[in-house]
């Protein structure tokens, strides 16, 4: 069920020769890309091939050695997450970013709690914050028991719910997702992925889906990125590819965009 | 999918765990009620609380700094040092500097020091990104060595009354500086609950990557507490100076242990993100009536030392257990 892709795209985000260098070692080289507005890209690879890293650099959290980066067509650094925030973009990390010494509720809203000021004090709206976050997860439809369980005794996948709470409530126009379903069960995968459409129809976000599994990535992706040792390997729209093609770019055919080296 | 029953068991114990000083300290009121003869009568409980002031202050700094997953080994120094920067300043003794100067213009003084000290600390450990047992262990030496190098090595003695009225005037039977304690117990217990500064120590303390990833300004924040705790630290020195009447090289000697003693029985965490001021003040009262107890049955000192020695370790073989039921 994919968009068809005509020329009157809204283009929310473009790479340009991005790169990433770790002293000698090159992360992501020939970074070249466009995320258009509403849809859903697909970024697979194998293990070290650079997706996490070029997560990352969308969501602001490194910088790349070189490179561009434009949103809405204005060129951007992010010099921080919050920075990519404000541009609205909103991730969901793989290790979940979640305190373990805090409540759900508390972890919904880090960064941006609810308060208000009374003889110049901040004070925290802790009512209100619970009741949002009541709110967010039951859109979410996994059960928590309670906003004021300390999250360290969640299972995995309210767990992830929490962490998916997040870019339900503020996710705008660019959600990362890093494995989202890693940790899960069958049903609660199902649920995620219905959840990840249901935002994307409701808010028009467009969206990056970071997942080892490609039947998933089939399931609800209109394009995949492939990521091999660093480079992009290939852009297919889903509906002009099969699984063993992607399977063959991620492992080792050869690269649509091979530098040609002049003579 | 709810937690299963050896999670909730654990759950239990642990809040048990969590509340546990509070159980140890009434049962030790209890039993030194009825053997310990002496002990429960006004005066003494006024002695108990006046003695809890000063390691009590400085918990509260203490217990700011441990949540945010760091320590400060410098507090004792820093109230070392204000103590003794106080009497130099305000004594009416040869050794002072004679200058006989205004208590509480001496106590903004002492603040601002602290709050320096607080800041240099802060700046090691935020910029320089040296642990911060290995910078306030540093501070705690220097600043020592400094209080020293003021007294000459002998003690400043011979303050005003106004500066030690506070720790002479009675509200019924109690000193003011007790009430002191008390608000500002209160003050920032509902910072640590109740305000974003508060949520945001918790938060750098449980996950120090989340919070970097949510855009809270975690060195900010680590300079702050680091700062609050140089300026209680210099509060509660001002106030061991006002009881003292004065200070000696030996000021506040030893408080480090006990504060750390108080702040971990009472269940604050050493690896960071746990921790609540109530638990800290009934860790405060409890270390204050055994000190009281073991004085009254006229225990050597050294023995009380290896008594509050005793309990450090059980404060912290009791947190390690804690983390054990994870």
């Amino acid at each position: 069920m994919s968009i068809g892709y005509s020329d009157n795209k809204i283009e929310i985000l473009k790479l340009v020769d991005i790169e990433k260098n770790y002293g000698s070692v090159q992360a992501l080289k020939n970074i070249n890309c466009e995320i258009y507005k509403n849809e859903i890209v697909g970024l697979v690879g194998d293990n070290g091939a650079g997706k996490t890293t070029l997560i990352k650099i969308i969501a602001g959290n490194i910088s790349p050695s070189a490179g561009k980066l434009f949103l809405n067509g204005k060129e951007i650094t992010f010099r921080s997450p919050m920075e990519a925030k404000k541009y609205g973009i909103e991730t969901v990390y793989q290790d979940l970013s979640l305190c373990e010494n805090l409540d759900s509720a508390a972890n919904l809203f880090i960064g941006r709690e609810i308060y208000k000021k009374f003889l110049g004090i901040n004070i925290l709206q802790k009512r209100e914050m619970e009741k949002r976050a009541l709110q967010i997860m039951s859109k979410i439809g996994i059960n928590v028991p309670s906003m004021k369980e300390k999250v360290e005794y969640l299972s995995g996948g309210q767990r992830q719910s929490v962490a998916l709470g997040r870019f339900v409530e503020w996710g705008e126009n660019l959600i990362l997702l890093d494995e989202p379903t890693a940790a899960l069960g069958v049903q609660e995968t199902k649920k995620v992925l219905d959840l990840v459409l249901k935002v994307r129809k409701e808010k028009l976000v467009s969206m990056i889906l970071i997942s080892h599994n490609l039947q998933q990535i089939f399931e609800i992706v209109d394009r995949i990125i492939v990521l091999r040792h660093g480079e992009i390997a290939g852009i297919k729209i889903k509906n002009e590819t099969n699984p063993d093609e992607i399977v063959s770019l991620i492992t080792g055919a050869d690269l649509i965009n091979k530098p040609v080296v002049g003579l | 999918m709810d937690i299963s029953r050896s999670q909730q068991n654990n759950k239990i114990l642990r809040g048990i765990l969590n509340n546990v000083v509070w159980i140890i300290l009434i049962l030790f009121i209890v039993v030194c009620t009825f053997t310990v003869k002496g002990f429960s009568n006004p005066k003494n409980y006024a002695n108990i609380l006046d003695h809890s002031v000063f390691i009590g202050i400085l918990a509260i700094a203490e217990c700011f700094v441990l949540i945010t997953n760091h320590m400060d080994l410098s507090v004792e120094s820093i109230a070392a040092f204000s103590a003794i920067f106080s009497a130099w300043m305000c004594a009416q003794s040869p050794a002072a500097s004679g200058l006989m100067a205004n208590p509480f213009l001496t106590l903004m003084i002492v603040m601002i020091i602290g709050a320096l000290i607080g800041l240099i600390n802060g700046f090691f450990i935020v910029k320089l990104k040296i642990n911060a047992f290995l910078v306030t262990l540093s501070t705690y030496i220097i600043f020592r060595g400094l209080g020293v190098l003021l007294t000459g090595g002998k003690g400043i003695a011979g303050l005003s009354y106004s500066f030690r009225a506070i720790t002479l005037i009675r509200l019924f039977g109690i000193p003011l500086m007790v009430y002191l304690m008390i608000i500002l117990y209160i003050v920032f217990y509902f910072v640590l609950e109740h305000t974003p500064f508060g949520r945001h120590i918790f938060i750098i303390g449980g996950n120090e990557t989340a919070a970097y990833n949510f855009g809270i300004n975690i060195n900010k924040l680590i300079y702050q507490v680091f700062i609050l705790s140089g300026v209680l630290s210099a509060i509660a020195g001002w106030l061991i100076a006002a009881k003292s009447n004065g200070a000696a090289a030996s000021i506040a000697n030893g408080y480090l242990f006990d504060v750390i003693a108080a702040v971990v029985i009472g269940g604050v965490s050493l690896s960071g993100g746990f921790g609540s001021l109530i638990g800290v003040f009934a860790g405060v009262l409890l270390l204050a009536v055994i000190s009281n107890t073991l004085n009254i049955l006229a225990i050597s000192p050294f023995m009380t030392q290896v008594i509050r020695g005793l309990f450090v370790l059980f404060a912290i073989v009791l947190d390690s257990f804690k983390k054990l039921l994870k």
